[in-house]
């Protein structure tokens, strides 16, 4: 250990500053398991006084830092910086103010999403943005990458959630950002930080607003012959003024994979599955279920099933939210790529991606949100295959470039991170990165919060072999 | 440097209005005058540059350039049976599109589904240095870069001149209903806008009418559930609720901004709150006859009219005292900010980056 980095270590009882090989190897990684860096130490911080002091350390020894919550980021957006330090967020877990009169809680970064909601439930509360790792993602992560999920398109993603923040900057200063009111006066400077990608610095209490729980849902799994139908029948859903919460779709392979894994029972022979979820109070459901299965008749329809109940309900979900850690029983590796089209073009979107597929000799697995026109192609392919892995990215790259050729993007929820930042640039012009690189010296003068993410030419590191995420092989996070 | 207006027909002529003189503000229509009142600026108006530009229903998006009025987009979305869910205020006074980013004003609607912040994809600007940026996306899902977009709502024209927006917007309720609750103190309204906020109901707006001590709830949906429901308030809460249809002029008059008690009003201010500190606000403020108030959003938002000048120094000495910042829109103020002010540690670096020129005026400081 260098002289500096005692310094730094003297901030913390040995048991919260790592620096051995086992807590850098541990630490090497997050949900992107194809990049790995080991990181010079990890503090594993207790307060916000703890990560202000380590931020400000690594300013004055231009030291690069990455924050880190549960590490589920499927972009690579916190894969540590070599030489850098790594502040693990977990302890920083409390509620610090639930109050259901003006429906907001106050959360520290290292809480676990789903807790927001459970806490809430008492009140008939809940926390909106439910990425599929929900169960594990924490609320910091989500906010440093604008987590969305199945719910986007009627609720927004995490910065449609985020009212307030206190933030330390990269350079150490601390500030706070919108308050405990829905509305603010000036430009809004917390929608900016939300997806920043930690470039700007870390959130240290982030406030949120909580919705009414929905009084009543009603789920409804239907069986097509083929994927055109069923994107047919979105369209349909969508144009007849309904506004679902979820709209999904997985295709043959995705609902083999499903089947495999968790035995959910969709329709027999489907080419396709669509679940599609109401919600509200039940005078309301009651009109627009009628509605909604007029229409569905009308699309041709192998089979459909109605959730009668919550475990019905829960069932025709497994299957969806399994879907991806269920493709690693089809394949050891797999590459996901969240790019989002025009709705109106996901039927021709689908056909390309067969095409190039096809032209790769690479299997493809399809699952999306199909409301909001966001993909989530699994790229099937063998690691221990020589070159696999470089053909699997070759064909993610095209996919993206198909998303940016019909006016898309080229993340939906899961952010550029490590992954597609080579990609930023052709999504935008070259005066608009350049002023998101001003905005990002502005916060962060010396590039030291989470850098290599996001913008392109920086230095990555090697890639190696895939494989699924331990937590995901064992069924803890799964992939949307 | 003078007050004048310059009013580009087409991009290049605005391009060389930004480049060409020394301060520039972008401006719509000029429906919220206080906030485009700075002195010694070139005044530069967006409002010829207007028209829907890309507008496919099915995708829940429409583009429009930023001096498209807000009656055109709202009517050109009702023809589709789309709207935009936050209630756009000023519409009939002749509000922009660019306007309604910049100032981020959103009415009652904003409840439900999110204010201007929550509808906005992607926006297309002019910077300080005649370089057009185009933030965002044109699809209702993005991750991808910094939320340019957001930061630009309630900015004021001081970061960019606005040219062209993307928004996402929704399928219209088939039908609305309006309950006006009478309440017997603003303490038990506080209460039911609590009970009302997080009920099965899923309300669509929640206001409240102090002067009146009136509740106004807004249900959104088909017109059959709306009844349904109406009535079960009616049965939770007695008899003091009265049932209005879609043509119930209340919403309406308050998106203009109007008040019924001042028609001549000295200030209008938006105040962001909560319902605590509306309490507070309120107990202080609300027995002066110059001083109007109507809070709005669930508690979140608070509209204030004033008189006279002498109302409009004591709300801003409360404010100030308070810690509260409110957004001056109408009357003839230097100041767009009223009490506390809104001088951020973080504005100078933004501002510095956005506009290192300095093309564009910075805040108004506190008045």
């Amino acid at each position: 250990m260098d002289a500096s980095i005692r310094t730094l270590a003297s901030l913390f009882p040995a048991e919260r500053f790592l620096c051995n090989a086992a807590s850098q190897v541990a630490f090497e990684s997050d949900g992107l398991t194809a990049f790995r860096t080991q990181p010079l130490a990890i503090v594993v911080v207790e307060s916000a006084d703890e990560v202000i002091a380590t931020v400000r350390w690594c300013h004055e020894h231009r030291v690069p830092f990455v924050a880190r919550g549960s590490g589920t980021s499927l972009s690579g957006g916190s894969l540590p910086v070599a030489n850098g330090i790594v502040i693990a967020l977990n302890r920083l877990n409390r509620i610090l103010r639930l109050d259901p009169d003006e429906r907001i809680a106050i959360v520290e970064p290292g809480v676990i999403n789903s807790r927001v909601s459970h806490a809430a439930a008492e009140f008939g509360l809940y926390y909106s943005p439910d990425p599929s790792s929900q169960s594990i993602c924490t609320i910091g992560g989500n906010v440093a990458f604008n987590s969305g999920g199945a719910h986007c398109l009627k609720y927004g993603m995490t910065s449609n959630h985020v009212i307030g923040l206190k933030a330390v900057l990269a350079n150490g200063e601390v500030v706070t950002m919108g308050g405990t009111s829905v509305e603010g006066i000036g430009a809004d400077y917390t929608g900016l930080f939300c997806g920043s990608e930690g470039l700007f610095g870390i959130a240290l209490e982030v406030t949120v607003r909580l919705l009414p729980q929905p009084e009543m849902y009603h789920t409804v799994l239907v069986g097509y012959a083929s994927l055109q139908a069923a994107g047919d029948a979105v369209s349909a859903i969508i144009e007849s003024g309904l506004l679902p919460g979820a709209l999904e779709i997985m295709d043959a392979l995705a609902i083999e994979a499903a089947e495999a894994a968790v035995a959910c029972n969709y329709p027999q022979g489907a080419a396709a599955v669509l679940i599609v979820e109401l919600e509200g109070p039940r005078e309301r459901i009651q009109c627009e279920r009628l509605r909604l299965h007029e229409i569905l008749d009308r699309t041709s329809p192998l089979a459909q099933r109605i959730a009668a109940n919550s475990t019905e309900r829960q069932s025709i979900w497994k299957g969806r939210k399994s879907a991806f850690s269920a493709v690693g029983r089809l394949s050891p590796d797999f590459l996901v790529q969240d790019g989002v089209v025009p709705r109106n073009r996901l039927g021709e979107v689908l056909v390309q991606i067969e095409a190039l597929a096809r032209q790769s000799g690479i299997r493809v697995a399809n699952v999306f949100h199909a409301g909001d026109g966001n993909l989530h192609p699994l790229i099937l392919f063998d690691g221990k295959i020589p070159g696999a892995l470089e053909r699997a990215e070759e064909l993610a790259a095209k996919i993206l470039r198909l998303c940016i050729s019909i006016g898309g993007s080229i993340t939906g929820e899961h952010g550029i991170g490590m992954e597609k930042r080579e990609f930023l640039s052709e999504m935008f012009d070259e005066p608009t990165v350049a002023l998101m690189h001003r905005l990002r010296l502005a916060m962060d003068p010396h590039m030291i919060s989470n850098p290599g993410k996001m913008f392109p030419g920086t230095e990555a590191p090697s890639l190696s072999t895939m494989g699924l995420h331990p937590l995901e092989a064992a069924g803890v996070i799964s992939r949307e | 440097m003078s007050n004048e207006t310059i009013k580009p027909a087409t991009l290049d002529e605005l391009r060389d209005a930004i480049v060409g003189n020394e301060c520039v503000l972008p401006i719509g229509h000029s429906t919220k005058p206080a906030l485009v009142s700075s002195a010694g600026v070139t005044r530069v108006s967006l409002g010829a540059l207007q028209g829907i530009t890309q507008y496919d229903p099915s995708e829940f998006t429409l583009t429009a350039l930023a001096g498209t009025t807000m009656s055109n987009l709202v009517e050109a979305l009702a023809e589709r049976c789309q709207y935009l869910p936050f209630d756009p205020m000023l519409v009939d006074a002749g509000a922009t599109l660019g306007g309604t980013i910049a100032s981020g004003l959103a009415g009652p609607g904003r409840f439900r589904f999110g204010g201007v912040r929550d509808f906005v994809l992607g926006v297309e600007f002019e910077s300080g240095d005649g370089m057009t940026i185009r933030a965002g996306g044109k699809v209702v899902k993005n991750a991808a870069g910094f939320d340019i977009p957001k930061l630009l709502v309630g900015s004021l024209g001081r970061l960019g001149a606005i040219t062209s927006v993307t928004m996402k917007v929704f399928p219209r309720p088939a039908a609305t209903q309006t309950l006006v609750v009478d309440c017997e103190s603003h303490l038990q309204a506080l209460r039911r806008i609590a009970a009302a906020a997080r009920s099965r109901w899923e309300l669509d707006a929640i206001d409240y009418a102090p002067a009146e001590q009136q509740l106004w709830l807004r249900l959104a949906g088909p017109a059959q559930s709306n009844t349904e429901i109406a009535g079960d308030i009616r049965s939770s809460w007695g008899d003091d609720v009265d049932i209005h249809d879609a043509t119930w002029s209340g919403w309406s008059r308050l998106r203009e901004l109007q008040c019924d008690s001042i028609d001549q009003p000295h200030r209008i201010i938006k105040l962001p709150t909560t319902p605590t500190q509306f309490l507070a606000t309120h107990c202080e403020l609300g027995d002066d006859a110059d001083i109007r108030s109507h809070l709005s959003v669930a508690g979140n938002v608070m509209w204030i009219w004033t008189r006279s000048e002498t109302a409009t120094v004591r709300v801003a000495t409360y404010l100030a005292a308070t810690q509260q910042s409110g957004l001056v829109i109408r009357g003839n103020s230097a100041n767009s900010c009223i009490g506390s002010g809104i001088d951020h540690p973080m504005h100078h670096r933004i501002k510095h980056a956005m506009d290192p020129h300095g093309k564009f005026p910075s805040h108004s400081s506190a008045g």
